[in-house]
């Protein structure tokens, strides 16, 4: 990158009529973050593995092996490796195979749906109180830090319970334990923003709020905002699983890791194979989560 | 390069009356320091307290202060960024209203180059966009917007279709400044305030700039605020020098006038550190002992009588005001004001 | 007095030579992206010698001083050439001689004196704990030499001082405990990377004053990088003046500030007396007061990833020509004791 240019000032005579010259263009700020993602290949490759897991789960109506709710007790817990069910059975005699992919539906929209609630939610709350500052700022934040105190875990069960059983009633509750930190950290990106020289330069030109938030503000904010909201999908993840294990989500016969596994639980001391491999699914796609944020993030961090 | 100042010559040019641009009287501003569980305010930080002076058309007037003299918050209550507390700013013999549009109307006569030059650039705008921004607040289309970027770049000293479609990281610490110099200029001001523009470049690219500075200010008549804690710098700029220590004006003057003879203890003591080019001729003492002090509960009556060597009563009692010591010479302090109540002062005039 | 003299380090061997550096090369990062900070320096200093190396950003100045007490990432730098400093050869100790080197024969001092302190103890905890790593003293001793040490170098109120912590003391004040927590062992080499470069005005004066009595007192031999001219016409004995990591021109302090020979000093101090007008004291710019423009060296320090073939500064020289762009000047004596890296 050509960076020291000849730094003898010189004077060109163009007057106003003619046009712009052609200039050369640097890429843009997220085609760098693409092209740095792109050389990681710890995230790539969880990028990939992400996708196909998304895959799975959409399109699991038409893939699953077997009947995913029929259930023959005589062919209750088969080990793995059965012919016709290549990942055994679960105590119901249903394939967990089928049972799994279908599974991956409901799981992955329990973690993924409440994060982005809580992405616009708690992003506008944090962006605003951050832009504001204040008294506003102070209230709006000490108000979310009461809810902050709460342990994660507790405050959803607390809400479920409170709610309620069922899935829409566990999405309302887990969004709601996600407002809390997501307004957090788009309060503080917001406010460390505002205060850069940049944006009082903006001020000094004479902008309105408006369009210093536009223009210089959200655009610096949305992103360490969106890599920490998807820094949370596992997180949600695993307590929605617990939620269902718990029996506040999802009811049964419908497949999800979590609920399975509490119906798994005593199938442990039979098949313990077959008992662990809803919590496999649920670490698998928690770590591939994690370390594509971590790739992201990574490549978002452009230093000077 | 007539044309290119005959553009930026614009209704900015009209005949205006003689007298100063900038008028400041009086300015105050305390930052309260937050205590406790409900940030209630114990203390105060006065951090300009009580500031008068005067900013000529064409002139460039430097400030200089160590840590704590106010020099950048009064940098900003000129930018009208912070509102003062008590005092009145008046541009061109008029206060200036707090309206939406008066303010406005301010910003585009009134522009600032900030220190640190990454930092007062948005990462995610390229430079043409960062400079044209300002112009397209104020109304201009994209295009003309685009193209008076471009020139401004030009004028700088940065080749636009080498730079413009560039982002603010790409770039070395001296033409990002550049870059902030030609946004500050977007607005075609008439007086640019410069706190410590050039204090984080490198020594050879900071003399580039400044001579950058100089041309831009003679090619486009404007008037420069230039703060600075680099004394020699200061001196080469300034046509005038104000001094400052905690919050208040200590002197200020044509700057031969100060650097040759400051009258002013603390002045003395200020410019009598500054190091030497001769190593036969090294300093010998230090001038000062001890760091600057806090501007939270400075000392009563003139704020330097702690450290002064020619403290006497009058000093902790009565805080001295800015009076004349010679033409267009004023300095606040007992011991030089003829006729003062200060044991050594000058007699005086018995009329 | 004996106070004093248990701070003063005791004269041992007969050697004068403090520090000895040899065709030191430094780069960083590994494999194709290797950067050279540091391209061939070689330096001597004597007991009670100052020198002052100058330079810009990329100049390699700071990247040389922290060799010299091998504070870069082992894992990520590579090293050669040789460094003799208090009669040792650095690059060749084991981790545990390096532990008793620093601090005792050797000791550094920083720029922002809040990054080198521990904000969770007090000044005299961290003085007394270097004192005892080093050496086998009580506490009640310890603590009696940290308050001779703040004395030396002029805290008030030393005594009570010494349980303030960092963020309780104003800049000069912490700068001047970190001279002391440098001293605490009596090292024979002070190293000072830029210590009063974020300093005020007339506290900068007050600690290169300092430095200086300190420096004379205890017979140290110190190495003090900086960018600024005057500071090391203030405090040094001889001047090195850096740029892309190799040493352009060295010399005594009234022959460098008075007749550079290299075209980048000359340009700097060209520049530095015209800003200073009259005052500066050398006929370096011409009788004129205000001169209309500064002389200015035109282009950028280099980027240290991508320097040109032949001598680094050629592409901002004046006088440079087609041999200077060839190959790398070789250093040449100019007058006695003067050497440039210059052909003209």
């Amino acid at each position: 990158m050509d960076q020291r240019a000849n730094d003898t000032p010189h004077v060109s005579s163009h007057d106003g009529a003619e046009p712009l010259a052609a200039v050369l263009r640097s890429p843009g700020y997220w085609a760098t973050v693409w092209h740095r993602f792109r050389r990681d290949p710890v995230a790539v490759g969880a990028g990939v593995l992400v996708l196909v897991i998304i895959a799975v789960a959409i399109f699991s109506p038409w893939l699953t092996p077997a009947d995913p709710f029929d259930g023959k007790s005589f062919r209750r817990l088969r080990p793995i490796g059965t012919a016709g069910f290549p990942l055994g059975t679960d105590e119901l005699g249903r394939d967990m195979a089928s049972r799994l992919m279908l599974g991956a539906r409901l799981s992955l929209f329990m973690g993924v749906t409440p994060v982005f609630l809580a992405l616009g939610i708690g992003g506008s709350i944090g962006i605003v109180a951050g832009y504001i500052g204040g008294r506003l700022n102070t209230v709006a934040m000490r108000t979310i830090d009461v809810f902050f105190a709460f342990p994660s875990v507790l405050l959803a069960i607390a809400l479920s319970g409170a709610l309620g059983a069922g899935i829409l009633n566990a999405l309302v509750s887990l969004t709601l334990v996600f407002v809390p930190p997501i307004a957090r950290v788009a309060e503080s990106v917001t406010t460390g923003v505002r205060g850069r020289d940049y944006a009082e330069a903006a001020r000094a030109s004479g902008a309105g709020s408006f369009t210093i938030m536009r223009v210089h503000v959200l655009g610096n904010v949305l992103g360490p905002i969106f890599v920490y909201a998807m820094s949370l999908i596992s997180v949600s993840m695993i307590l929605a699983s617990g939620l269902s294990f718990l029996g506040l989500g999802v009811r049964p016969p419908e497949p999800e890791w979590g609920l399975m596994l509490n119906t798994l639980r005593t199938a442990i001391y039979v098949q313990p194979w077959i008992a662990a491999l809803p919590g496999l699914m649920i670490f698998i796609t928690s770590i591939t989560f994690n370390l594509l944020t971590d790739g992201v993030r990574s490549a978002m961090d452009i230093k000077v | 390069m007539a044309s290119v100042s005959g553009r930026f010559r614009s209704d900015h040019q009209q005949p205006r009356a003689a007298g100063p641009r900038l008028s400041v009287q009086d300015l105050v501003k305390h930052f309260p320091v937050k205590h406790g569980l409900l940030d209630r305010e114990r203390k105060l930080v006065r951090a300009v307290d009580g500031v008068s002076f005067q900013v000529m058309n064409g002139e460039t007037l430097g400030i200089v202060g160590e840590s704590g003299c106010g020099k950048s918050t009064t940098a900003r209550l000129l930018m009208h960024l912070i509102e003062p507390d008590s005092g009145a700013i008046a541009f061109d013999g008029e206060p200036v209203k707090g309206t939406a549009a008066a303010l406005k109307a301010y910003r585009r006569q009134v522009q600032m180059v900030f220190q640190d030059s990454y930092a007062s650039l948005n990462p995610r705008l390229t430079i043409e966009d960062a400079i044209a921004f300002a112009p397209r607040v104020h109304g201009l289309a994209r295009n003309p917007a685009l193209a008076r970027a471009h020139a401004l770049l030009d004028r700088v000293g940065l080749a636009p279709h080498r730079y413009a479609g560039r982002y603010p990281h790409e770039l070395s610490g001296g033409q990002r400044q550049r870059v902030n110099i030609a946004r500050a200029l977007a607005l075609q001001p008439s007086i640019l305030i410069l706190d410590e523009a050039v204090s984080a470049l490198d020594k050879s690219v900071e003399a580039q700039v400044l001579n950058l500075l100089l041309d831009l200010k003679q090619e486009l008549g404007l008037t420069y605020v230039f703060i600075s804690h680099d004394l020699e710098v200061v001196r080469f700029m300034s046509d005038r020098v104000m001094v400052m220590y905690l919050g208040k004006v200590a002197e200020i003057g044509p700057t031969a006038r100060i650097y040759a003879a400051p009258q002013h203890p603390y002045s003395k003591a200020l410019l009598g550190s500054m190091l030497s080019m001769d190593p036969d001729r090294r300093t010998r003492s230090a001038p000062l002992t001890g760091d600057p002090p806090n501007p939270i509960d400075p000392p009563p009556g003139c704020r330097f009588h702690t450290r002064c060597r020619h403290t006497a009563p009058v000093c902790s009692a009565h805080a001295p005001d800015l009076d004349v010591v010679g033409a267009g010479h004023l300095a606040a302090c007992h011991l030089v004001h003829a006729g003062s109540a200060h044991p050594d002062a000058p007699r005086g005039v018995e009329l | 007095m004996s106070t004093l003299s248990a701070t003063r380090p005791a004269a041992s061997d007969a050697d004068d030579t403090v520090l000895a550096i040899e065709d030191l090369k430094v780069s960083f990062g590994s494999g194709t992206k290797q950067i050279r900070a540091v391209d061939g320096v070689d330096l001597t200093l004597k007991r009670g010698e100052t020198l002052a190396l100058l330079g810009e950003s990329g100049s390699g100045k700071s990247v040389t001083l922290r060799s010299v007490l091998r504070l870069h990432d082992e894992r990520r730098t590579r090293i050669s050439g040789r460094i003799r400093a208090v009669g040792r050869d650095v690059l060749e100790l084991s981790q545990r001689e390096l532990a008793d080197f620093r601090g005792r024969q050797a000791a550094m001092i920083f720029q922002e004196p809040m990054l080198a302190l521990d904000p969770v103890y007090t000044l005299g905890q961290q003085i007394i704990e270097a004192i005892r790593r080093h050496e086998r003293v009580d506490r009640a001793e310890a603590r009696d030499r940290a308050r001779v040490l703040f004395e030396l170098v002029q805290i008030p109120s030393a005594s009570q001082r010494l349980d303030a912590y960092p963020h309780e003391m104003s800049g000069g004040m912490r700068q001047r405990a970190m001279i002391a927590l440098a001293l605490a062992c009596r090292p024979r080499l002070l190293l000072a990377d830029e210590p009063t470069t974020a300093l005020d005005a007339t506290v900068q004066i007050q600690i290169l004053l300092l430095l200086r009595d300190l420096q004379r007192d205890f017979g140290l031999a110190m190495v003090f990088v900086t960018h600024d001219i005057g500071a090391a016409i203030e405090v040094a004995d001889t001047i090195a003046v850096m740029y892309a990591g190799r040493i352009v021109e060295s010399g005594p302090v009234r022959k460098v500030a008075r007749t550079p020979a290299h075209p980048y000093t000359q340009g700097l101090l060209a520049t530095r007396a015209a800003e200073g007008g009259l005052n500066a004291g050398l006929a370096l710019a011409g009788g004129s007061k205000r001169t209309s423009r500064l002389p200015a060296i035109p282009g950028s320090p280099p980027d240290p990833a991508d320097l040109p073939p032949g001598c680094a500064f050629a592409p901002r020289c004046s006088k440079a020509e087609a041999a200077c762009r060839a190959a790398p000047p070789p250093p040449r004596m100019v007058r006695a004791g003067q050497m440039s890296r210059c052909i003209k």
